[in-house]
């Protein structure tokens, strides 16, 4: 049943240590390829995290990680906009790229990178600021100062992440004020404000209540048109709702990568079975 | 399956049985930590004790120390009358000598109370009379007392408290017998302007004068520094300085025959008083600075005399050795010095911690530079005196002198203790303390925050900037604010660069460049110790001590607030988590 299929043009993807290679089966969006994981190895000081995974994050779609606690689902997410730097004796291998671009390497500016994906966190964490102020960090950042540049970009960073209609008459109040849903809403409309490719999502919806979940997923729904969405999900359900390719990842190495519908409804290895069958996890 | 099963059986048996012992030992009053917890309650009640029995003897003796008392007339068994304020009584155990001395009946009383007897310490004033101010008087000489109503209370601006009568006054020639209080209260009226008027030609005029003399004398100095002694522009110079020099002298002949003049007026007003044994002494009007009948004063002029001796305590320069008076230099030298050390230790603490925490690559290094500075916290403060003198006020101040001040010389003027070198001083004191606080509140700004901001593809510095510092600015206001207070209170280091005893001028004043930092100046915590153990009567300054303590709480208490207001003004914008 677990047919080995080869990353297009590679030799089957060896995952180590007596692991089957991946099953690779994703989509394929007529945008091509956004961002391709090769051969990627992460290690925090001696303990390897991160076992030879390759994948390849399809353009314009949304592509959900799951796995169970620790099998290195956030890790790989966040090596994605070099938010790992942070920690100390991290060491990683292997080819990672941004529409061809690299992302390690000593000529990579890492500033530019961040600003070409945007990232929303596992708990809301907006700045305590205005709301108008949070939504513009990005520019902040960039140095826009006109005022109304930074009016229009608000408004339709928050247009965007459906929370415009909810905060349009208190723009300078503070942020820490919203609901957890508004809040993580309002990450979103950050995220997005500085015109990103990519939106990294690391469990946005796991300290939400149902309803807010609910119209997270709906926002997901209509930013992918716009951008290519990486999320990493411990609710399963919401990865068959939310995306269109799905990665299992299990002890740090990809186990599975492919179609949603076919992931979690005739899953090509024995290990995804298990774990959306909810055998293990 | 069947070992699992009879595993779990067995455990819960095994839990069954340790859970009755159990049940039997919990209600064991160690095992529930009650003793730890009535240990824990009496430790913290203990404490709050001691600082509010400290608190309330501090505010007691400080806030009474100023309220008008009774004046007692006293007659002793060998007939010597003594008036006086009654301080304070004690037991005490008179010596056999003085037991020999009195009736029998009266040491027969002693003794049936373990040789203990109680005598009053009176405050009897009139230093030029008695060679003292306090006596002790002991029950068993005291034949009667009286409180008669005649008898005045008169501070003096010379020779300290007079308790006696008014015999006259002579004022415009004419010498008025026993005075009404009326006519005593125009006299002295007429003294004071006199005096004012003396006083602002003496203080101002003359000062101005004196100091554009000298100004003349230091450009001469500098003409000859500059050119060398005896060249053509030197020459100039003095002759320049001469010429402007003759006419400030003739300013000031003319002036101080002024001041003169007023003198020999404002003397001609005189007062003549009586002790209560009838000793005389005739002197200018002028020297009162406050009387009134101590037995004959209602309780609404009780508290304006009351309210005027705090108003001139808080107001004005300290006379007599500094046991009378006020503290005016000093509450300000001590504000202007905690400012200026807070102005100059915020900045050097939170870049110090900032770099420390944020940018230095964890390791041995900066681990050792850790604890050098928690050590730096444990230098004892004279330590730091020793080396704010040697270092910044010689080496420092004396390159500034020779560099920027070299016609001054050898008078110093940045090269001795001063205003700025304190503030440094007190500053190098209280660094750890804003760096271990601000690290700590670095480091408690939370990760999402950092990685929310670097996300959205800002730098570092844009992050810390923006995000980190108004975030942490609570956690590091609270170290400014343990600095300040650290710093306000600290008085040994202080001794050596810089208070004096009595500093004449004000570091802020109204002369260009108006804040003169070079100036040493009186500190309130250095005024205690100066009033309470260096004064010729220690008697007279334990008022003064508790007065001057009471001062110098209010005024750290008062700094606290304003700052703790600041930090919660700053936590509510910045941490408000509502989440």
């Amino acid at each position: 049943m677990a047919t080995a299929t080869a990353l297009k043009d590679d030799a089957p993807i060896a995952t180590g240590d007596g692991y089957d290679p991946t099953v690779y089966h994703p989509v394929e969006s007529p945008g091509g390829v956004e961002i391709s994981i090769r051969n990627f190895n992460l290690w925090y000081g001696q303990s390897q995290a991160l076992h030879n995974v390759s994948m390849e994050v399809q353009k314009g779609m949304v592509t959900s990680l799951i796995g169970p606690s620790g099998c290195g689902k956030s890790t790989l997410l966040r090596s994605l906009n070099r938010m790992n730097d942070l920690i100390d004796h991290l060491r990683v291998q292997g080819d990672v790229r941004l529409s061809g671009e690299p992302l390690f390497g000593p000529q990579v500016d890492v500033i530019a990178l961040r600003k070409r994906m945007g990232m929303v966190f596992q708990k809301p964490n907006p700045f305590p600021m205005s709301i108008a102020e949070n939504v513009t960090y990005p520019l902040k950042v960039d140095g826009v100062t006109n005022k109304k540049l930074l009016a229009e970009a608000c408004e339709s960073a928050l247009k965007g992440a459906a929370l415009w209609e909810e905060v349009k008459n208190r723009l300078n109040d503070s942020a820490l004020g919203l609901s957890g849903g508004q809040q993580q809403r309002l990450c979103i409309a950050r995220a997005i404000a500085g015109n990103p490719e990519v939106l990294l999502m690391d469990e946005p919806c796991s300290a939400l209540d149902p309803i807010a979940t609910m119209r997270i997923e709906q926002l997901i729904e209509e930013l992918k048109s716009t951008y290519t969405i990486v999320i990493v999900t411990h609710n399963m359900q919401q990865a068959a709702r939310v995306s269109d390719n799905t990665a299992f990842m299990y002890l740090g190495r990809l186990i599975e990568y492919g179609a949603t519908k076919e992931v979690f409804t005739n899953p090509h290895s024995k290990r995804t079975e298990e774990y959306v069958t909810g055998r293990f996890g | 399956m069947v070992d699992m099963v009879s595993g779990e059986m067995n455990m819960n048996s095994k839990v069954s049985g340790v859970s009755a012992i159990n049940r039997h030992k919990g209600s064991d009053l160690a095992a529930r930590g009650e003793p730890m917890v009535w240990a824990m309650g009496g430790s913290l009640a203990f404490g709050l004790m001691m600082i509010l029995g400290f608190l309330a003897l501090i505010f007691w003796n400080g806030l009474t120390a100023f309220w008008p008392k009774p004046i007692e007339v006293v007659t002793m068994t060998d007939g010597r009358v003594i008036a006086g304020e009654p301080v304070r009584t004690e037991s005490y155990k008179p010596t056999s000598a003085d037991l020999a001395s009195i009736p029998a009946e009266a040491r027969a009383k002693i003794e049936a109370n373990a040789g203990m007897s109680e005598r009053t310490l009176y405050r009897i004033g009139n230093f030029d009379f008695y060679s003292n101010d306090f006596e002790w008087l002991p029950f068993f000489t005291v034949k009667s007392s009286a409180h008669p109503k005649d008898l005045m209370l008169v501070e003096r601006s010379e020779w300290g408290v007079f308790i006696g009568k008014v015999e006259s006054i002579l004022v415009d020639g004419k010498t008025v017998s026993n005075p009404s209080l009326a006519q005593l209260d125009a006299a002295d009226e007429q003294a004071r302007d006199l005096r004012r008027q003396r006083q602002t030609i003496e203080r101002d005029k003359v000062g101005a004068v004196n100091s554009a003399i000298n100004a003349e004398r230091l450009k001469v100095r500098k003409a000859e520094l500059a050119y060398g002694e005896g060249s053509p522009e030197a020459k100039a110079a003095a002759d320049a300085a001469a010429v402007e020099t003759t006419r400030l002298t003739g300013d000031f002949d003319r002036l101080s025959a002024e001041a003169l003049a007023m003198r020999a007026k404002e003397e001609a007003i005189r007062v003549k008083v009586a002790e209560i044994g009838g000793q005389e002494k005739d002197f200018p009007l002028a020297n009162f600075v406050r009387y009134y009948a101590a037995n004959d004063v209602s309780l609404f002029q009780k508290i304006g005399i009351y309210l005027s001796r705090w108003w001139e305590f808080l107001s004005t320069e300290p006379r007599e050795a500094n046991t009378e008076g006020g503290v005016w230099p000093a509450i300000f030298g001590t504000l202007v010095m905690t400012v200026v050390m807070s102005v100059l230790v915020a900045p050097f603490g939170v870049v110090g911690a900032l770099y420390l925490r944020e940018y230095a690559k964890q390791g041995t290094l900066v681990s050792l530079v850790r604890i050098c500075v928690n050590n730096l916290a444990g230098v004892p403060s004279i330590v730091y005196g020793v080396f704010g003198l040697g270092f910044f006020a010689y080496v420092l101040g004396g390159s500034i002198d020779r560099t920027f001040f070299p016609e001054y010389l050898p008078n110093p003027t940045f090269g001795t203790g001063g205003l700025l070198w304190a503030s440094l001083t007190l500053a190098l004191l209280t660094v750890p303390v804003v760096i271990v606080s601000t690290e700590e509140a670095l480091a408690a700004v939370p990760r999402s925050m950092r990685e929310g901001s670097l996300a959205c593809g800002a730098s570092k510095w844009q992050t810390i900037k923006w995000i980190v510092l108004p975030r942490a600015m609570p956690g590091i206001m609270t170290g400014l604010i343990l600095a300040m207070a650290r710093g306000a209170g600290e008085v040994a280091p202080l001794m050596i660069v810089g208070v004096v005893k009595l500093a004449p001028q004000l570091p802020v004043d109204g002369v260009f460049p108006f804040i003169h930092l070079e100036r040493s100046f009186m500190h309130l915590g250095f005024h205690i110790y100066d009033v309470g153990f260096q004064s010729r009567n220690s008697e007279a300054g334990r008022s003064m001590v508790f007065v001057t303590a009471l001062v110098l709480l209010v005024l750290v208490l008062a700094l606290n607030t304003v700052s703790i207001n600041v930090r919660n003004r700053l936590k509510r914008k910045f941490a408000g988590d509502k989440f």
